[in-house]
């Protein structure tokens, strides 16, 4: 599905140019449960961004079902973030003057879906979530967990093929942080959702399927957990 | 994105903050308003002037002359046959007709009801009665205007003074002008109206009193004439030789001259008006600016999060954008209601009604959106630039 071939990031340019990520080369298939550790510093948001269409300054060819995502405008890079990649942040990332159900719809919003249709189908993921009376609050008037399952929500509510998590869990206690691995646990094994994770913890990253390690902007090694 | 939800996203925006919002308006509710109320005592000038000065239709100017009796009891009018026949022989080169001028609608003349002598105010019905409703007897009809009855309506208010009852009133006997008529009807007044006593057949009534007198005449000029001198040579003429000039006076109230002068003051002021609501304007759009400069850099997590979601940098311009316009064009409409009601309220110490046009109207929304859009665009395009990637670190 995702296909990365010599990718290099500078960030600035000229003289001044930092070179953070160094001839990447990456490839991750559908279904799959992906985590990307490293040093803090190493590269691993930037890669993240990349692969998840944040990002469209960048050397070398990303291949998206075979297609040239490198080619791609601006405008296209909205439309390929709005309907095939959903987000998760280690910090929550919520409008905090929108109540949850119309975070949660946003993405749907952009899409250019009804208000009818987009309130059914928030319903049903702050279900999924376990969040099924959290519609019309504030973001600001929930526990730092049940914030990460609003902007999961948020995340799967377009039904996308993959979804992107920069440190998950990074604000979050043990406990909540395992019954968050355990809700991506669930999406990627009954959804099939393919969920390429950033974390810090080697614990979390037990939880899924590989294990992509970074150094300096370059892949220092790439196995399947237990191998 | 759908446009109705952009617009639902910019309202909710503006109402995080409503102190501020309405803050942001003042300027543009003055501006608004000022130019509103300027406009609208124009436009009212401007239609009196029209009305008072009209041209018939064959381009002939009228003006009119009226008689205030130095007591309101007096039985003369003021302008006899006579008085007529000696106007249009003295100055028909200037004249080509003139004419009594009918009043239909609250006559105030003095009357017998019964045996009873009183002053009454009278109303006449052309045709069939159906302004009133009729609460006893019954109504004047068209055939009894085709045949010059001499039946009358009498109010309920009188009735129940005079009769005690309205079924007493019935049948009972009016004396206007030696002419007697009876009494068929009780009719309820609107509330809206003046204190009319009594309501009769207009054709009845004209033709019965005959064009013997009344309290206005009604001049009309031939082409060219200046219409104001000739006017008050006339009313000169009357004074000394009015049928009735002992008992009253004869007046031309020159509106033409006396509105031609406000018109004057109107329109200088307009200039200086707008002039000035033209810098409030500005600066309330500088003011506009401002406000959307600092909200897009608080809300630069919103306008991140919005574009990691999916949104197009277009979007993102355009909810800037309607907010700014939105804030402008409700400003724009307070103040054009502001403006309407104070130009209103001006024209009551002014001989004239305020106009307040859809032209005005439109003005009013077009003024406000283009201030909304020339000091919206630059903040919306800042938010709609903004480097996702820097927002998200
Ligand atoms: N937007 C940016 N502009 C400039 N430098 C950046 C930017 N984002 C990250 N960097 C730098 O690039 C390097 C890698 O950053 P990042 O990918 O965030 O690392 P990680 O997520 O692994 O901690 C860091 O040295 C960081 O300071
Ligand atoms: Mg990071």
């Amino acid at each position: 599905m995702i296909d990365i071939k010599k990718a290099n990031k500078f960030y600035g340019q000229g003289e001044a140019a930092f070179h953070v990520l160094h001839d990447i080369d990456l490839s991750i298939a559908e279904g799959e449960f992906v985590s990307i550790m490293g040093q803090s510093g190493s590269g691993k948001s930037t890669l993240i961004n990349i692969i998840g269409f944040l990002d469209d300054e960048f050397k070398g060819e990303y291949f998206y079902y075979k297609h040239p995502i490198h080619k791609y405008t601006r405008a296209q890079f909205s439309k390929l973030r709005n309907q095939n990649v959903g987000f998760v942040f280690q910090n929550f990332k919520l409008i905090n003057t929108l109540t949850v159900a119309d975070n949660v719809g946003l993405p749907l919003l952009y899409a250019g879906e009804k208000r009818q249709a987009i309130k059914k189908r928030v319903k049903d993921v702050l279900e999924a979530v376990g969040l099924p009376d959290a519609s019309e609050k504030k973001p600001q008037n929930l526990s730092g967990g049940q914030q990460q399952r609003v902007s999961i929500a948020r995340a799967i509510v377009t039904n996308p093929k993959f979804l992107i998590a920069d440190e998950p869990t990074g604000a979050l206690d043990s406990q909540t942080s395992r019954e968050i691995m355990a809700l991506f646990k669930k999406l990627n094994q009954k959804n099939r959702t393919t969920i390429i994770m950033v974390t810090h913890d080697e614990k979390v990253a037990l939880q899924s399927e590989r294990i992509v390690r970074i150094l300096d902007g370059r892949i220092l090694s790439d196995k399947k957990v237990g191998a | 994105m759908l446009f109705i939800e952009l617009l639902k996203t910019s309202w909710q925006s503006l109402r995080v903050n409503p102190k501020r919002s309405f803050l942001t308006m003042i300027g543009i509710v003055i501006g608004i308003a000022a130019v509103i109320t300027i406009i609208a005592l124009g436009n009212g000038v401007k239609a009196k002037i029209l009305k008072e000065l009209q041209a018939t239709n064959s381009g002939k100017q009228t003006t009119e002359i009226s008689y205030y009796p130095n007591d309101s009891t007096a039985g003369s009018q003021g302008f006899s046959e006579d008085d007529l026949m000696q106007i249009r022989s003295d100055f028909s080169a200037s004249l080509s007709d003139v004419q009594f001028k009918r009043d239909t609608k609250n006559i105030n003349k003095p009357v017998f009801l019964g045996n009873e002598s009183r002053t009454a105010t009278i109303s006449l019905v052309k045709g069939a009665n159906q302004h009133y409703t009729i609460t006893t007897g019954h109504n004047i009809a068209k055939s009894d205007n085709e045949v010059n009855n001499q039946v009358a309506l009498l109010s309920k208010k009188m009735a129940m003074k005079e009769y005690g009852t309205e079924e007493n009133a019935l049948g009972s006997s009016l004396t206007v002008s030696d002419k007697t008529y009876q009494i068929i009807g009780v009719f309820n007044k609107p509330t809206d109206n003046y204190n009319v006593d009594f309501l009769l057949p207009q054709k009845t009534y004209l033709y019965s009193t005959a064009a013997q007198n009344g309290s206005t005449i009604k001049l009309t000029f031939n082409k060219g004439v200046k219409v104001s001198a000739a006017s008050k040579k006339i009313a000169s003429f009357l004074k000394k030789n009015g049928s009735s000039k002992k008992e009253g006076t004869y007046e031309y109230t020159d509106m033409g001259s006396l509105l031609s002068g406000i018109s004057k003051v109107i329109s200088s002021l307009t200039y200086f008006i707008s002039a000035i609501a033209g810098i409030s304007l500005f600066i309330a759009g500088i003011g506009v600016m401002n406000m959307m400069y600092i909200s897009v850099s608080e809300r630069t997590q919103e306008i991140g999060i919005r574009l990691a979601v999916g949104a197009s940098a277009r979007s993102i311009m355009l909810q800037f954008l309607l907010e700014a316009i939105m804030l402008t064009v409700f400003g724009g409409l307070l103040g054009f209601l502001i403006g309407w009601g104070t130009a209103a309220l001006i024209s009551l110490a002014l001989p004239f009604k305020a106009i307040v046009t859809v032209s005005s109207f439109l003005l009013a929304f077009g003024v406000s959106s283009l201030v909304g859009i020339v000091f919206g665009l630059l903040p919306a395009k800042q938010a709609a630039d903004k480097n996702l990637i820097d927002i998200l670190r």
